[in-house]
């Protein structure tokens, strides 16, 4: 029963001894590839949540800033979407049981990338049945066929944001542990991208960081978040993708 | 207040996974696990996370223990909680009784959950007798939801009493495809357990 402790690791892979850049931030699944104008790719509503991180380091949401932040990322979405090089179009949201079915996925795309970014990304702490050459083997299983609104696309576009902005308690415990020479980080502001492969359930791109840039509760930092997000997103020209 | 923050820092400093180091366990071997007489012999491979839940136990897994883990309590003594406190102070985890029955051993794992997940979203879902490491024992399965995720998990168990000392393995995962895919797998490892 790891779980209650996992966040503590996840934190602590921030706040010691590694530093950034021994982060990877971005996975391919070995032989993919996606050639512009080639495939149906859905984007899923973005899961998006924004508080407080208390002075324990747990999360206190906001819902003020949460609705800021799902305008500002909504709008911020929409300006690049046309320039992904493959058509990328809304799902049409369900409602009822199916509705509930997109929800468990959507988390379950964000504890699959938490995974990632915990058990590859960070070569330290990597699995060693992960270490294998080029191996990058996830997946949200093949049931996704089944959700609502895939009919004829390739791919899902799975999108989190999670944001929690250091209180005053937590930045004094910052300073306190710098004293000591110990360093810990303020705040949260995770941000992950995932296509999933509809046929297969498998991860077939991933960017994922635990610490993006740009404020999500306004315009320019959101386009700032987006453009991160989706940094070398497959399929994207080059020039459009310079161009963000 | 700056103790509370001392205390932070301290914990985040001990919940360092850098020391700890993942180990691959390798198939068809019999292996002894959470630091005790227990052993095991799996059929397929698995990851050991360097971190343990507590001092008489450990964790495996093949993507993450968000995504299947394994744990194994190997004969934790009277007095003893399952796994590390939480917050001892004003949520102290139950503690094992070395008198307890088998059927109290789901209750126990229950309301440890419940404290130390600080969710009111686990349940108990079905209790029988089954074998454990050649003792009479109880099988049990159980569902959770952690208050920060809306991933369901689900999780199964096999447990026994010998010698005043609890023994038990659990296997949990999310409901989405995960637990059943690596269902079987857990039971032959479960199915192999002997002191």
């Amino acid at each position: 029963m790891r779980g209650f402790f996992k966040s503590l690791v996840t934190v602590a892979l921030l706040a010691t001894a590694l530093p950034t850049a021994a982060q990877e931030k971005t996975g391919n699944k070995p032989g993919f590839t996606l050639t512009p104008g080639t495939a149906r790719i859905v984007l899923m509503r973005p899961s998006i949540r924004v508080g407080e991180q208390s002075t324990g380091g747990m999360f206190e949401p906001n819902a003020d800033w949460t609705l800021q932040a799902r305008d500002m990322l909504g709008r911020a979405i929409g300006s690049v979407q046309g320039q992904l090089g493959n058509s990328v179009v809304d799902l049409v949201e369900p409602v009822g049981a199916d509705a509930s079915a997109l929800a468990e996925y959507q988390a379950l795309f964000t504890t699959l990338a938490d995974s990632v970014i915990v058990y590859q990304f960070f070569p330290g702490n990597r699995l060693p049945t992960k270490k294998r050459k080029g191996q990058f083997s996830w997946t949200l299983g093949p049931g996704v066929a089944s959700l609502p609104g895939l009919k004829g696309a390739d791919y899902a576009l799975f999108v989190t944001t999670d944001d929690q902005f250091g209180s005053a308690g937590r930045k004094a415990v910052q300073l306190l542990a710098a004293l000591g020479g110990v360093g810990i980080t303020s705040g949260v502001h995770k941000g992950f991208a995932g296509l999933v492969d509809i046929k297969t359930g498998d991860l077939v791109w991933l960017n994922a960081d635990l610490q993006m840039g740009g404020d999500v509760r306004t315009e320019e930092g959101a386009q700032k978040r987006v453009a991160q997000l989706f940094e070398g997103f497959p399929g994207r020209p080059v020039a459009s993708a310079a161009g963000q | 207040m700056i103790r509370m923050m001392g205390a932070t820092v301290a914990l985040l400093v001990a919940a360092s996974p850098v020391q700890a180091g993942n180990s691959l366990i390798a198939p068809g071997a019999k292996i002894l696990v959470a630091k005790s007489a227990l052993a095991v012999t799996p059929a397929s491979e698995w990851n050991k996370l360097g971190a343990r839940p507590g001092r008489n136990s450990e964790s495996w897994t093949l993507d993450g223990d968000g995504l299947n883990e394994i744990t194994f309590y190997g004969g934790i003594p009277d007095g003893r909680t399952l796994f590390r406190e939480v917050d001892k102070r004003n949520r102290p985890l139950p503690k094992v009784s070395g008198t307890m029955l088998i059927t109290d051993i789901p209750a126990l794992l229950e309301s440890s959950y419940r404290i130390a997940l600080n969710t009111p979203l686990m349940s108990i879902d079905s209790v029988e007798p089954a074998r454990f490491a050649g003792a009479a024992g109880v099988r049990f399965t159980y569902s959770y939801t952690r208050p920060d995720s809306e991933v369901r998990r689900l999780g199964e168990a096999r447990a026994a009493m010998i010698g005043g000392l609890l023994y038990m393995t659990t296997y949990e995962a999310p409901a989405l495809y995960y637990f059943e895919r690596d269902l079987t797998a857990f039971r032959q490892i479960a199915d192999s357990a002997a002191l």
